[in-house]
């Protein structure tokens, strides 16, 4: 098993791609602070009445569907970019091949959504200074602990998305795809649809399952424990869906 | 030594390889020969677990190959040279091969020196002719110093230089006593390389004998074709 988890990561630190995403996922979190920033002196520079309308500077809520989709494409890349062939050959034993992928994967989206929720909610937390609400939601960063621990759950789940959705299609482009649609597109379209339908279906997308597992909505259709249930069903799903097409397929 | 054992590989209802039996011995080159199409890749890719058999068995050693443990000191294969990440450096992708097997880095580095490799091992796959990309095949399949060794046409697309690098690498394989198996439907190659022939046609054995013996009264090619003639695909 160490040394199946010595040449995944031997082998995502020898592509390019990686570090592509790695940039990204900085990028985000410097264009991140960058917004907060330019929130901070438009609010600075307007009058009281529209200072209480202000949206909030905390970052972190922006780039967090950003950086699940990142954290997505990297589990996609673990699954997808070496071929079967030379990957079974070398490790012949498929459920050793997907436990270290797994837990490779699992250990980097943490460590990813650990440090950019980090970086996010301390750098909006400087930036945003001792201002009042709204535009400062939070007085502590214990305050928003809650929320950061759903969205460092969030990145893990699809981060083994990814992972899942690229063993079972064996295509890059198609996870990216698929990963988009869950992300962003199912999200968009559920709202429009009749009610009560349109509650029902958005309480399970994932960018709202965030906030219900950060329990930081009042009325949530679903309360922390079942959201955080149905955020590891997707995992479940995606990763159960991947783990049969290898061990059943051949190379 | 491979023992092949009534192997059958089924998709739908198109039959790859029926009821297939042969042994492949150590301190010999053995050739598996056969028309396109005849089930030699499939039969490969069984042997290494790649495929699922729908019937009967493919043993190294005794064992099936996934359950060889760290099986790449045991077996080295190239079955096809184009099969890794392009993107990644000639170096790389033997050190990835390497840790998962438990092999150090520096026998990464001493491959691609001793298969001529060494000048371009921080070149990028991609960047590596046809030739080089078949030498880093073969530098993987030494990486575990293994006892048995499988090639899928290894001279496919090679010049005269590489073919005769590949026919002198399997001979001084087997002359140190290694199982050597390696699939072509390049008679006058074969006939140069192998000491033994397993021929198969429609994944159906048609001879496993010495070559000596086929060879006796005219060339391969004559032997060949008379052996598989109407049974081709």
């Amino acid at each position: 098993m160490k040394n199946a988890l010595a040449a995944e990561w031997l082998k995502l630190r020898t592509v390019r791609a990686s570090y592509g995403l790695a940039g990204s996922v900085g990028l985000m979190v410097v264009a991140g602070a960058l917004l907060s920033w330019l929130i901070v002196q438009d609010y600075d520079t307007s009058p009281a009445a529209e200072q209480v309308r202000f949206a909030s500077a905390d970052n972190s809520v922006v780039i967090t569907p950003v950086v699940q989709f990142l954290v997505a494409a990297l589990g996609a890349l673990v699954a997808t970019s070496d071929p079967r062939l030379t990957a079974l050959t070398a490790v012949p034993d498929r459920k050793r091949l997907l436990t270290a992928k797994t837990a490779l994967v699992a250990a980097v989206s943490v460590v990813i959504g650990v440090v950019t929720l980090a970086l996010s909610l301390g750098g909006s937390r400087l930036i945003m200074g001792d201002r009042p609400p709204p535009i400062a939601p939070w007085d502590a960063l214990g305050d928003v602990l809650p929320w950061a621990g759903a969205a460092v759950l969030s990145i893990l789940v699809t981060g083994l998305a990814g992972l899942g959705i690229g063993l079972a299609v064996r295509s890059t482009a198609v996870t990216i795809v698929v990963v988009g649609v869950l992300l962003w597109g199912l999200p968009a379209i559920t709202p429009m649809l009749p009610e009560p339908w349109n509650m029902d279906a958005s309480a399970v997308m994932v960018p709202y399952l965030v906030w219900e597992v950060a329990g930081v909505i009042d009325d949530a259709p679903l309360g922390p424990s079942a959201a955080v249930a149905v955020l590891a069903l997707y995992a479940l799903v995606t990763l159960g869906t991947g783990t049969v097409t290898l061990l059943r397929q051949d190379a | 030594m491979i023992e092949v054992r009534n192997l059958t590989k089924r998709y739908g209802d198109t039959t790859a390889v029926e009821d297939l039996s042969f042994t492949v011995h150590p301190g010999l080159v053995t050739g598996f020969l056969g028309p396109n199409g005849a089930g030699k890749s499939t039969t490969m890719r069984m042997i290494l677990g790649l495929d699922r058999p729908t019937g009967g068995e493919a043993l190294i050693a005794g064992r099936r190959y996934q359950d060889l443990d760290r099986p790449l000191r045991h077996v080295g294969a190239l079955l096809d040279p184009a099969a890794v990440h392009h993107g990644r450096k000639a170096l790389d992708h033997l050190r990835w091969l390497a840790a998962s097997n438990g092999i150090g880095g520096e026998r990464a580095v001493e491959l691609l020196e001793q298969v001529g490799l060494g000048g371009v091992r921080h070149k990028r796959i991609r960047a590596l002719s046809l030739g080089m990309k078949q030498r880093l095949g073969v530098a993987a399949a030494l990486l575990g110093d293994p006892a048995v060794l499988m090639f899928d046409e290894p001279v496919n697309g090679l010049d005269p230089e590489g073919v005769r690098w590949i026919r002198d690498l399997m001979r001084g394989l087997a002359k140190e006593g290694r199982t050597v198996f390696v699939s072509s439907h390049l008679m006058s190659e074969m006939a140069l390389t192998a000491d033994h022939v397993v021929i198969v046609a429609r994944g159906q054995l048609v001879k496993e004998t010495p070559m000596e013996a086929l060879t006796r009264n005219g060339s391969l090619e004559d032997a060949y074709l008379e052996l598989t003639s109407g049974r081709g695909l």
